[in-house]
């Protein structure tokens, strides 16, 4: 009797979420694969099977698109987490009120919007950097974002730049949640600060990886704010990111159906690798 | 107690499962509430889809006069989503079914797009009064669906003040050749004009593109806006024309020229007298008046681009823009766009506000070119009543193609990455593929 109604508790508590979640997510997930059969424009739709999945394979700018975001996400995901780390190692020293600052300091960019640091960016690599080459003569700083290799790395920048402070975070707590006693076994057993750090903190982090490595992965697939605001795809296409090119083909193409195929492979990219990544860092970790 | 709790917990979802359906029937629960408003006798609201961020305020203003002098009650509200994200905002609005009673269109592919919503507005004062040959610009299959807004016009906007300093009579470039001569002047003078370059051209904005290939496609398509719409293939007949001068531009342009976008090469180069030109419209003069309100009236001209043969110039003008009048919607709210529309064109505040912070150009006969401000928008429209001008075939381009085929072709060639013959076959065959 006590656990039936402790049974209905349960539910009564999970399914609003669960009604959202269908609504939000399933739903539009469902109806978008039957729509990604058609060759809808939005208004009209006529079935045409499997087609919009052929054509994907010979689309050159999507399959650039793709390959794109895909070294993106691996040089971005690696650079935050380093970054992400080392600032969480820097913040966790014992300094007092200092490092409290920094931490907001370092949290900061995470706060302003996309669009925004977008914004502020592209001035900063067009206007500032044109400046400094100005100036002081180095070839370096001319005609950033003007072609495909300073736009790849002028998005890098900006997203380490917003994420880092987030992912720095996670470290920290994970960090403050790993036990002294441990560090100071080892200490005893004669291990310096850099075995203390590899053999104790590291393994110790385990799941704190397994949230940042998805977090930054699945965010690095998904940019689109930041990747308007910088490039919008400049020059000549050549910084389109997956998920830009799939609203581009959706709004200004009004190839609604084609792009909702590109959408559908484009979350089972991302479902599989996040899946699997999640799959390989838990079983690194470890219980205490 | 605890009964009531659960079931008060049991509600909340199905509440929201409520307001889900509810938001499921978009298009018609708004045709609805509009009829509810219609009919009670209380204010009529008129949603107008701008897609001119520039305008804005103009058009707000406007709305409000309108509203202190109808006895309707009637309210008309002004949404604003532009700078090429406009069409998209536009589709979205119809999709999530809040449709807008007003919207302004942009080429013929558009107001196809939305025919079956639209209604026939030929039977509208206004209709009468538009220039000749404006109208098919908004005619799909015999019906006219769209009212021009007003007049556009660009080619070579360019800084008379340096011209003069330099030396160059405008009036005496005639054809390709004095137009290279004139660049190659202004050029060897950069110092002595306080220059940094001769042209400012945006590499960086994917609509300059789209217009300054008007100036090649236009005789193409025998500077008719049907045949454009109607062109199953673009075979860039004068595409020769349009590689002389994209070569002549990114040699003496602002580098890298991929980065400069509209503001750069307008509020700053420009209008600062850094640059002798820019290829841009006459919607840029509200800008430049704001920034110096004497610019436009004295040191601002119009050259055409040489896009036919090196002799023959034309400034591509026309309406870039229409209203459309969704029909979806209560008659009461109907009426209200249509009366909103004849007072906007016929009634006196109207046709100065149009001449005055507007400054547009406009679309209907009968004004005195005397009256139209600056000297620039003044040579459109005689030359436009004249018809003397290029077609906007732009915008008769297929869907998405501007954006996503010829504008990252484009700056491919212009950095260097592509040869142009293969610019042209790119471009060439995704027209086809896209028609």
């Amino acid at each position: 009797m006590k656990g039936k109604k402790k049974n209905l508790y349960y539910w009564a508590f999970i399914i609003p979420s669960l009604l959202a979640i269908f609504f939000v997510i399933v739903l539009p997930l469902i109806l978008g694969i039957g729509t990604s059969l058609t060759n809808s424009d939005g208004y009209n739709a006529v079935f045409v099977g499997l087609s919009n999945y052929k054509n994907l394979l010979s689309d050159k700018q999507f399959l650039y698109s793709l390959r794109f975001t895909i070294l993106f996400a691996v040089v971005a995901v690696v650079l935050i987490n380093v970054i992400g780390l080392g600032l969480a190692l820097l913040v966790t020293q014992k300094m007092g009120k200092v490092s409290v600052f920094f931490r907001t300091i370092f949290f900061m960019p995470n706060l302003i919007g996309g669009i925004i640091l977008g914004f502020i960016w592209q001035f900063i690599f067009v206007r500032a950097f044109a400046g400094i080459a100005n100036a002081t003569g180095l070839s370096f700083f001319n005609a950033w974002l003007a072609d495909t290799t300073t736009g790849f790395w002028g998005l890098v920048i900006v997203f380490l730049w917003q994420m880092s402070g987030y992912i720095m975070i996670i470290y920290i707590s994970f960090l403050a949640n790993i036990p002294s006693e441990l560090i100071e076994a080892g200490q005893i057993d004669g291990a310096n600060k850099w075995q203390a750090f590899w053999k104790i903190k590291f393994s110790m982090l385990a799941p704190a990886f397994t949230v940042s490595l998805f977090l930054t992965l699945a965010n690095a697939f998904k940019i689109y704010d930041m990747n308007l605001a910088l490039t919008n795809g400049a020059p000549y296409g050549s910084t389109e990111m997956i998920a830009m090119n799939i609203y581009n083909t959706a709004f200004f193409q009004y190839r609604q159906g084609y792009a909702q195929s590109k959408a559908i492979v484009f979350f089972l990219i991302v479902a599989v690798i996040s899946l699997t990544q999640v799959f390989l860092t838990r079983r690194k970790e470890v219980d205490l | 107690m605890k009964k009531s709790l659960l079931f008060s917990l049991l509600t909340v979802p199905v509440i929201l499962t409520a307001c889900g359906t509810g938001g499921n029937e978009g298009g018609s629960s708004t045709t609805d509430s509009d009829q509810n408003e219609g009919s009670s006798g209380e204010a009529v609201t008129v949603d107008f889809f701008n897609q001119k961020p520039e305008i804005t305020a103009q058009l707000e203003e406007l709305a409000e006069m309108y509203s202190a002098q109808s006895d309707n009650n009637a309210e008309i509200t002004i949404t604003t989503i532009g700078s090429g994200e406009g069409s998209a905002g536009l589709q979205a609005r119809f999709s999530s079914g809040d449709e807008p009673a007003l919207m302004m269109l942009n080429g013929l592919p558009e107001i196809e797009r939305y025919s079956d919503a639209l209604i026939d507005v030929s039977e509208m004062d206004v209709a009468d009064t538009v220039i000749d040959g404006l109208l098919e610009g908004g005619t799909i299959d015999g019906t006219q669906l769209g009212i021009p807004l007003n007049i556009e016009g660009f080619g070579w906007m360019y800084n008379k003040d340096i011209f003069e300093q330099a030396g160059i009579d405008p009036d005496s470039i005639e054809s390709y050749d004095d137009f290279v001569s004139a660049v190659e002047t202004l050029d060897s003078q950069k110092d002595k004009l306080g220059i940094e370059q001769v042209f400012g051209f945006s590499g960086g904005e994917n609509y300059i593109a789209n217009q300054f290939s008007a100036n090649f496609t236009s005789p193409e398509f025998n500077h008719s806006i049907l045949d454009a719409y109607n062109a199953e293939e673009l075979t860039w007949e004068y595409g020769d024309q349009m590689k002389k001068y994209t070569d002549l531009i990114n040699e003496y342009n602002v580098q890298p020229i991929l980065t400069v976008d509209y503001s750069r090469s307008v509020e700053e180069l420009f209008v600062n007298d850094q640059v002798a030109m820019v290829h841009q419209g006459v919607w840029i003069v509200p800008t430049l008046n704001e920034i110096d309100p004497d610019f436009a009236q004295e040191k601002l001209g119009i050259l055409p681009v040489y896009g036919e043969s090196d002799t023959e110039g034309r400034i591509p003008a026309g309406s870039p823009w229409y209203i459309g009048i969704n029909g979806n919607h209560d008659d009461a709210v109907v009426e209200e766009a249509k009366s909103f529309i004849d007072w906007m064109y016929l009634s006196d505040e109207g046709q100065e506000m149009i001449l005055g912070d507007l400054a547009f150009i406009p679309a209907q006969e009968g004004y005195d070119p005397a009256d139209i401000s600056d000297p620039v928008s003044r040579q459109l429209y005689e030359a436009l009543l004249a018809g003397e001008t290029a077609a906007m075939v732009h915008n008769q381009y297929p869907s998405g193609w501007f954006q996503q085929v010829l504008y990252p072709e484009f700056q491919s060639y212009l950095d260097g990455e592509q040869s142009w013959e293969a610019f042209e076959e790119n471009t060439s065959q995704a027209f086809s593929e896209m028609r």
